[in-house]
């Protein structure tokens, strides 16, 4: 029962992890265990979170990203140019979410009509993005960001920075959104079928270049709070966000092979991929553990999940054939899953005796 | 007008392609022309084709290996860590390559026992080797991205060595090539490699072994990541954890645009040598005109868009003529 409460909520797992993870931090000193810890790591995963959520989208269509780092770059130098030039705050990062929303709807309109597969399209963006950042800024950072922008992602209400509260409501919008709305599942059946979601009305090609879009819109959201957290604009800003974005989502059930995911385990992922810095740094132990220990419990999770996966698929397989293998097993429902290792092959076999 | 098959070879536009490349550089630049110039270019880009070589074998068998960036910072550590250990510095050499095809068995293994898409595992074991890098790094005091120096002078050397003439990366890379080639075109492994991306459940039906060659596949891009890892400790006299991390895609990008389809299942080592060739000179070619070099690899990312769009338009165009002659055919009748 348990594993197929696993199964059926992929986010209980990551949840169960981040919940180990605290009661570990709450062993080595009770002190943490407050509110306070559990919003710093809120406030330090913001950018993975709005990141995450376009991951997301765009593994539900059955696709990938990995040009999202570079956007990010791309926004956060846009709106950096545009405020040292004077314009206002609203202006200027209106602006850059509108360059991030075409950065995404090329890379969708490569992927969809192109049919360039995913990884080819946005790996070539990734290079092309991180270009017209070093074209923009001419290769030197950006400073001198108004402080009017830096106070976007000051603590506030509730302890909350304004970015903060806009990243929560993204969050609930968009879960709901996916879970709930046409549009929203029309993702997930595109990428589960893509054919199949064309035959029952679904225009498949505007639902990819929409995912797309809006994944270039959050990505270029990601830079702005990133400009805003740090205060100014180095070329490299984003790099290598992709691949953490990507594995937040893969952590929180999220198949890259398109139709499943929900974004609050993406959302868990995140998270968690957060936590692991901070209790580093909570627990005294260097920085360049992070990576090592993400990448272990992220490659237990995948390889026990898989297995769950595979353990399940033969289960159902069994219930499928049952009546082929064995009438009098087929009676009893109790060692279904004791049968369920016997490998198809044999099952077929039998049945094709039966014959 | 009857093209000869050969020209009609993908193969075949990249090498025109490279020679335009190299003809425009010189034409703007005669500096670019000079034999020397062009051959100890190579030093600065020719470990990415050399992981490119081995990378092609996994993208033909349908899979993929994020990881090879950070294998490569992990080889250059783990000679780094031993050296300074007092190992002779050949022994650490041999060991950092068998840690580099250790992490590509690693890899086939994870990817065998979770049956989970290569790209996922791939993206996981990359943090795990890379997070293992920083951490060894980390431990011999050389903490963050600081690198390992003061190697012995002959290995140091040894990026520097000529061969035939040719400057030793170079060497290298020529020689892997026509391994490769041997070894993907003419040998049963290689065969066996492209049956299990065409078709990995006949692969499996018809008895290839599958886990074995996938095992090897993944080994050798390991060991090249970790070999490229060594050239580049040597080129540059230092070994640090973050050698890989922007050889990834460049690696990628190569083999792609080499004809290698990235659903698996074709492609081809000598596509994948010259189109790294390709990109690299782009590189150093926009360098010498005076392109910054970030701007050069925003160019090398373009091209790769534009090449692989043509390539699917030209596919989709063909298709498309195919059907209008069918059914003028059948209208015919």
């Amino acid at each position: 029962m348990i594993i197929r409460f696993l199964q059926r909520h992929r986010e209980a797992s990551v949840a169960l992890i981040i919940v180990f993870l605290f009661a570990v931090l709450g062993l080595v000193d009770h002190s943490y265990l407050s509110l306070d810890t559990v919003l710093l790591v809120y406030g330090n995963s913001l950018i993975l979170f709005v990141l995450a959520i376009g991951a997301t989208m765009v593994m539900a269509t059955h696709g990938l990203d990995v040009s999202v780092g570079s956007i990010m770059g791309l926004a956060a130098v846009v709106a950096g140019l545009l405020m040292n030039a004077g314009w206002g705050l609203p202006a200027s990062i209106g602006a850059a979410l509108l360059v991030g929303l075409l950065c995404g709807l090329f890379n969708g309109v490569l992927v969809s009509l192109l049919k360039v597969s995913a990884i080819v399209a946005t790996l070539g963006t990734l290079g092309l993005y991180r270009g017209f950042v070093y074209l923009l800024s001419g290769g030197s950072w950006i400073e001198g960001l108004p402080e009017n922008f830096k106070a976007l992602t000051k603590a506030g209400s509730l302890g909350l920075s304004p970015v903060a509260w806009l990243v929560l409501v993204l969050l609930i919008v968009a879960h709901l959104g996916l879970r709930y709305t046409a549009f929203g599942r029309s993702m997930f059946a595109v990428g589960d079928n893509r054919e199949g979601a064309r035959l029952i009305g679904i225009r498949v090609n505007e639902v990819q270049i929409v995912a797309y879009g809006l994944n270039g819109l959050l990505a270029a959201l990601a830079g702005v709070i990133f400009a805003s957290q740090i205060g100014f604009i180095p070329n490299t800003a984003g790099t290598g966000m992709e691949m953490r974005a990507i594995a937040s989502s893969v952590l929180g059930g999220v198949s890259l092979l398109g139709g499943t995911g929900t974004v609050l385990g993406a959302a868990l992922g995140a998270y968690f991929m957060t936590s692991i810095d901070s209790v580093l740094v909570l627990l005294r132990l260097e920085a360049y553990w992070n990576d090592i220990i993400a990448g272990a419990i992220l490659l237990v999770v995948l390889i026990t999940d898989g297995k769950i996966r595979e353990a399940v698929d033969r289960l159902l397989r069994y219930q499928k054939y049952r009546k082929f293998i064995d009438p009098q097993a087929a009676a009893q429902h109790g060692d279904a899953a004791k049968a369920a290792t016997r490998p198809l092959k044999t099952a077929l076999e039998t049945s094709e005796a039966r014959k | 007008m009857k093209l000869h098959p050969a020209l009609k070879r993908w193969e075949s536009v990249l090498a025109l392609l490279l020679i335009a490349e190299i003809l425009l550089f010189g034409a703007i630049n005669p500096v670019f022309l000079q034999p020397s110039m062009l051959l100890y270019a190579t030093s600065d880009f020719i470990h990415v084709g050399i992981t490119a070589l081995a990378l092609t074998l996994v993208i033909i068998t349908g899979g993929i290996d994020l990881s090879l960036g950070s294998v490569m910072g992990l080889s250059a550590i783990t000679l780094g860590i031993l050296w300074v250990g007092g190992v002779d510095i050949w022994v650490a050499a041999v060991a950092a390559l068998a840690v580099g095809t250790l992490g590509g068995v690693f890899n086939a293994v994870a990817i065998h026992l979770s049956k989970v898409n290569p790209l996922v595992i791939t993206l996981g074991t990359g943090f795990l080797f890379g997070g293992a890098a920083l951490v060894l790094s980390g431990l011999a005091g050389a903490t963050g991205y600081e690198g390992i120096s003061n190697f012995d002078p002959a290995f140091v050397n040894l990026a520097n060595l000529e061969v035939l003439g040719l400057p030793l990366p170079f060497a290298l890379f020529l020689a892997l090539t026509v391994g490769f080639m041997a070894l993907l075109h003419r040998t049963r492994f290689g065969r066996y490699v492209y049956l299990i991306g065409q078709n990995p459940r006949a692969a499996a039906y018809a008895g290839t072994p599958v886990f074995r060659t996938l095992v090897v596949a993944y080994a050798l891009t390991s060991l090249m990541a970790a070999l490229s890892g060594l050239i580049l400790a040597s080129y540059f006299g230092s070994a640090r954890s973050d050698f890989g991390t922007t050889a990834l895609m460049p690696a990628i990008t190569a083999v792609v645009l080499g004809g290698t389809s990235i659903y698996g299942g074709s492609g081809t080592i000598l596509g994948t040598a010259r189109a790294a060739l390709l990109v690299g000179y782009l590189q150093t070619g926009l360098q010498l005109v005076g392109v910054s070099s970030h701007v050069s690899s925003a160019l090398s990312g373009g091209l790769l868009v534009i090449v692989v769009a043509l390539r699917s338009l030209s596919e989709m165009g063909r298709v498309w003529f195919q059907h209008r002659r069918v059914l003028r055919n059948v209208a015919a009748e």
